[in-house]
């Protein structure tokens, strides 16, 4: 068979596979940019009322508190868990090289997470919130997503098992660890915080836990995965070091179940719990700059198309955002910086560090990869990605100084100072509430950008052409690149 | 590598960690052994119990309205902050009997709880042994420690000294009543336009307010569970 017509079958099967998951995918992908928008807005709200607390004071039921649970938990179980689908379901499709077959019973599982994202969203606002961080949606919320969640991901799992042998990929291992991990993290922190009647201050360890397992074994690999994907496909050609890759992966999942309990430090649990925690958040740097390194190196030499190339520019920059965090990840969990960030806006830094620094502008550039492809359109706007990127790019910029060095500035120090009043350190804080108004607004003004293109494109709106739409103009010429199908690619 | 070798390295690498940090801890510390106060040591005799009241609904409450976004309930030992020392945060620094009752937290203090409120912030004080410092105020300004909570959860920076304060306003947790209406339920306070405001506690405000009330956490522990350094 000549070479012209294995690529043409090629290209026919990436077709109709990119046909078979364009409904699920873009599904999600909309609903949870939707929820990203939300998440931000309350995002923008809780800041305001941080420091003007008389803000719409008139609306009873959003107070501070209540306001903030709503974002966080919008922004993971809206946003950011639909993004990882959407990506697992594509990513997965196209490695095993198979059609997805099981896209309505994915599809109704969608709308019914949704469904349950709203309806809980609502319970916070009314009051009926658990009060256990990054777990506030009510009680009744966590078995239906844990079944929703099944009903996604065995068929990815079948879809994995019946494929036709051959190599796994790097991706596939992120994929299907994540895939594997979620429920075990979700199921224990859930039944050890609601069912069973135990030590409260241990549940309180268990929630602290779950946060990073979250963050650091599902969200950050399905991220990676991502990532190793898309740097090779637009550089065209192999990952930096496989062996690297592979270290990196066995890295994070050997150490990221240790992490998260260093926020209870100093509480009545097992001393060498918060320590263990620590050690673990210290050591992630090990994978962070391992996955990074080796994203950057992947990428070295093909600058002009990180620029070009929105899918590139947004992965290269989230893979600058894993290496701040795997920076920060050092810096915070040193017992003399961990006695001034314990209880400051440093944690909430760094952990959307972690969920928009890193996982949204990786799974954005997924995103931007992908949606071309399912729905056989190209981008419309290349200002429109343009200005996603930047004025992303400033949001996380002001989430790091505004959060995470303020945090450990301002009232880190001042909290420390015992014999001044307690209005010192509480003033201490202004100026970090101040600066996440100024985050949340930026990253509301990207994602309303983001959200309508995307929206656009769901509703095949896209441009028709044979020219992927890239970011930079050359010389007075085409602003869609050189000819060549979507599916070339 | 075989799928299921795969998967086996998943459970080993999660598995352990999972039974170290969670499973077994989460047993042990359920379980607690009881601790006896040594007379040589304590003046007393008698196993340690905490006298933290059961006051499940409140905490819900607590829990339901964010207060854990902005306030703590936990006594650092020194080794890991300052909390010691701050005034009446760790308890009294001068009880009835001219005593320090000021001590760190203990699993104890949360027994009766079902979540521990530990928190994740501090723009508001640590909340551990707050119950004092109410009624406290409450007496300064001539008010029963209800009536001053309940004001303070209606207009936390109508009080001197207290506008610079960012605690919001928690309307929720009444309804309004007319300025003139005649019941021991009703809170009147004038807010920062003058205006006479009445407002009636909802049950959710009252348990609230017991609960807060409650937070006391300074009893007396056996000197082996607790490090009292000397400031």
């Amino acid at each position: 068979m000549s070479n012209d017509s294995t690529k043409s079958i090629d290209a026919g099967l990436r077709t109709a596979i990119d046909k078979s998951v364009s409904n699920p995918v873009m599904f999600f992908f909309t609903s949870g940019a939707v929820w990203l928008a939300v998440s931000v807005l309350l995002g923008v709200f809780t800041s305001v009322k941080f420091h003007t607390p008389s803000f719409m004071e008139c609306f009873g039921g959003l107070t501070t508190g209540r306001a903030y649970a709503a974002h966080i938990n919008v922004l993971v179980y809206g946003w950011c868990f639909q993004a990882a689908f959407g990506t697992i379901i594509w990513l997965m499709s196209r490695l095993t090289r198979k059609e997805f077959k099981s896209s309505a019973t994915v599809l109704v599982a969608g709308h019914l997470w949704n469904v349950c994202v709203g309806l809980s969203l609502v319970g916070i606002l009314i009051g009926k919130s658990t009060g256990v961080p990054w777990m506030e949606f009510p009680k009744f919320s966590w078995v239906i997503f844990l079944i929703l969640y099944l009903f996604i991901a065995v068929p990815v799992f079948t879809q994995f098992r019946v494929r036709q042998g051959g190599h796994v990929y790097i991706s596939q291992w992120y994929l299907l660890a994540a895939l594997f991990l979620f429920p075990w993290i979700y199921g224990t922190a859930n039944i050890f915080v609601h069912v069973i009647e135990g030590s409260a201050v241990m549940a309180a360890a268990v929630a602290s836990w779950y946060k990073f397992a979250l963050i650091f074994l599902f969200f950050l690999p399905i991220a990676f995965s991502a990532a190793y994907y898309i740097a090779p496909k637009v550089t065209g050609r192999p990952v930096y070091s496989y062996n690297l890759a592979l270290l990196g992966f066995w890295a994070l999942v050997a150490i990221g179940p240790w992490m998260g309990m260093q926020e209870l430090v100093g509480a009545p649990i097992p001393a060498f719990l918060p320590y263990v925690g620590a050690t673990a958040t210290i050591l992630f740097f090990l994978p962070a700059i391992t996955v990074g390194l080796n994203i950057l190196m992947t990428i070295k030499g093909h600058e002009t198309l990180a620029k070009q190339s929105p899918a590139l520019r947004f992965t290269t920059a989230g893979t600058f955002g894993l290496l701040a965090l795997g920076g920060f990840a050092i810096w915070l969990n040193l017992p003399s910086v961990m006695k001034g960030t314990q209880f400051t806006i440093t944690g909430y830094g760094f952990e959307m560090l972690a969920l928009y620094g890193v996982f949204s502008m990786l799974i954005f550039g997924a995103i931007y990869f992908i949606v071309p492809r399912v729905t056989q359109r190209e981008w419309l706007a290349p200002g429109f990605i343009r200005l996603h990127f930047n004025i992303s790019v400033y949001a996380v910029i002001a989430i790091v100084i505004g959060s995470i060095l303020f945090g450990i500035l301002l009232p880190g120090v001042a909290q420390e100072q015992f014999s001044a009043s307690w209005k010192s350190s509480a003033n201490a804080n202004l100026a970090s509430d101040w600066f996440n108004t100024v985050t949340w607004l930026c990253a509301l003004i990207a994602n309303v950008f983001f959200c309508f293109h995307l929206a656009l494109m769901w509703a095949r709106l896209g441009r028709h052409s044979k020219h992927p739409t890239l970011l930079v103009d050359h010389h007075g010429g085409s602003a869609h690149g050189a000819d060549g199908k979507v599916q070339n690619i | 590598m075989t799928f299921q070798k795969f998967i086996l390295g998943l459970v080993v690498a999660f598995g352990l960690p999972w039974l170290l940090l969670i499973v077994i801890p989460f047993g042990k510390m359920s379980n607690l052994e009881a601790v006896s106060f040594d007379e040589d040591e304590d003046g007393r005799v008698g196993v340690y119990s905490s006298d933290q009241q059961h006051y499940q609904f409140g905490s819900a409450v607590y829990g339901a309205n964010g207060c854990y976004v902005c306030h703590t309930q936990l006594i650092r030992p020194t080794y890991a902050g300052s909390d010691m020392w701050r005034d009446n945060w760790a308890g009294q620094n001068k009880d009835a009997d001219d005593q320090d009752t000021r001590r760190e937290s203990v699993p104890q203090d949360y027994a009766k709880e079902t979540f521990a409120h530990i928190g994740i912030n501090r723009v508001g004080q640590d909340l551990s042994s707050v119950g004092y410092r109410l009624e406290k105020e409450a007496a300064s300004l001539g008010l029963s420690p209800e009536a001053f909570i309940y004001r303070r959860l209606l207009a936390p920076r109508d009080f001197v000294g207290k506008h610079w304060s960012t605690c919001p306003s928690q309307p929720q947790l009444f309804k309004k009543a007319s300025p003139f209406a005649k019941s021991q339920n009703v809170v009147t306070f004038e807010n920062a336009e003058g205006e006479l405001q009445a407002y009636v506690p909802k049950k959710e405000a009252k348990a609230l307010t017991r609960y807060l009330l409650s937070l006391k956490k300074d009893n007396q522990v056996p000197a082996s569970m607790s490090y009292k350094p000397a400031k």
